[in-house]
């Protein structure tokens, strides 16, 4: 699996992350959601987020990615489901049901510390 | 003292290249102000890009009608080679070296557009890094995305490779010369490209030998007149 491609959207999102994640407060996670079209391998992604987050006050959190599935219709006899895989074969015996992906790369929560409990000591 | 430390997860829901998003944007707003009709190249190493743009700018700069000028982004790893061969038939031509990078991103088209002069350009070809995956997700600010298969590299490749079939509004079939000498099952490529689009055009080139490419110029020139879908 060439990393190189989830490298890029690690570095991007490393980016993105600081601006959300107030500098005092401690990172502990990070969700994404990517849609198939993207290609990209949730173990790579990980991999290239402990690379670029080395060394950084973001190191240690942890990345979670939701991966959406294709949504594939047969011509044939209408049925409608989800693959994690665009070219699937139907039930009823087609063997080139359409597949339909989706691009999104969305950043969509971090987790941090809760900053209010060292007020309490 | 010991007690866990409670976390709190803060909801965001934003795209992650949305930097680069936003950049490609404004470059597109540019290029439309300035009536440039803007093609993204994206191909394999050795699909033939270079050979496919030293084609189309000789026979663009030798045909006397419609005249065009085009200026070319060239997207390489580290070499200059790719630009110095197009620079022998087009004035305006810039190499972007990416080092380590895959892909083109907007803000490095952005900036080579800076360094050109884009007074009187009306097309403008950005040939992208020789990769079928990563350059297909960055916007540049280009009006279409053109995928560029050949014979050479197989026919699974469009199956293999969804995001470029998808995302392309054009895609080329090159080296259709060397059909005799190769097993590539046409009608098989064909079949994957409409499963995954159903409506882009698929036109078969050869680079070398000039076969197919009047087919090119006319999706071109409809282009640039602003008539494609």
């Amino acid at each position: 699996m060439p990393v190189v491609h989830e490298f890029s959207i690690a570095e991007a999102l490393a980016a993105q992350v600081l601006t959300y994640a107030p500098a005092e407060a401690r990172l502990r996670g990070v969700e994404i959601r990517v849609g198939p079209l993207r290609g990209l391998d949730t173990e790579a992604l990980q991999m290239a987020w402990e690379a670029v987050t080395f060394g950084t006050s973001m190191a240690g959190a942890v990345l979670t990615v939701e991966q959406l599935p294709w949504s594939v219709t047969c011509s044939d006899c209408g049925r409608e489901w989800t693959s994690p895989v665009p070219f699937v074969s139907c039930t009823c015996g087609n063997e080139t049901p359409s597949p339909v992906g989706t691009d999104e790369l969305d950043l969509l929560a971090v987790t941090v510390d809760d900053p209010t409990d060292e007020d309490e000591t | 003292m010991a007690e866990q430390i409670r976390t709190v997860r803060v909801p965001i829901v934003e795209r992650v290249l949305e930097a680069n998003d936003d950049i490609a944007a404004v470059t597109r707003a540019e290029l439309a102000r300035r009536g440039i009709f803007s093609i993204d190249l994206i191909g394999a190493p050795g699909s033939g890009k270079t050979a496919l743009l030293e084609a189309t700018l000789q026979q663009l700069a030798e045909r006397s009608a419609p005249r065009r000028r085009p200026a070319v982004l060239v997207g390489d790893l580290a070499t200059r080679r790719d630009g110095d061969r197009l620079a022998r038939w087009c004035e305006r031509v810039v190499q972007i070296s990416t080092g380590e990078g895959c892909h083109l991103e907007a803000g490095q088209v952005r900036d080579a557009l800076a360094g050109v002069e884009l007074e009187g350009v009306d097309l403008l070809f950005i040939e992208n890094v020789g990769n079928l995956i990563c350059p297909v997700g960055f916007d540049l600010g280009q009006n279409v995305k053109v995928g560029l298969f050949s014979l050479t590299e197989g026919d699974d490749k469009a199956a293999k490779h969804p995001y470029l079939v998808t995302a392309a509004d054009l895609i080329l079939l090159n080296k259709v010369d060397l059909a005799p000498y190769l097993k590539f099952d046409r009608a098989g490529f064909e079949a994957d490209v409409r499963l995954l689009n159903p409506t882009v055009p698929i036109l078969e080139v050869s680079a070398t030998t000039g076969a197919g490419m009047d087919a090119w110029f006319e999706w071109i020139d409809r282009g640039v007149a602003g008539l494609l879908e």
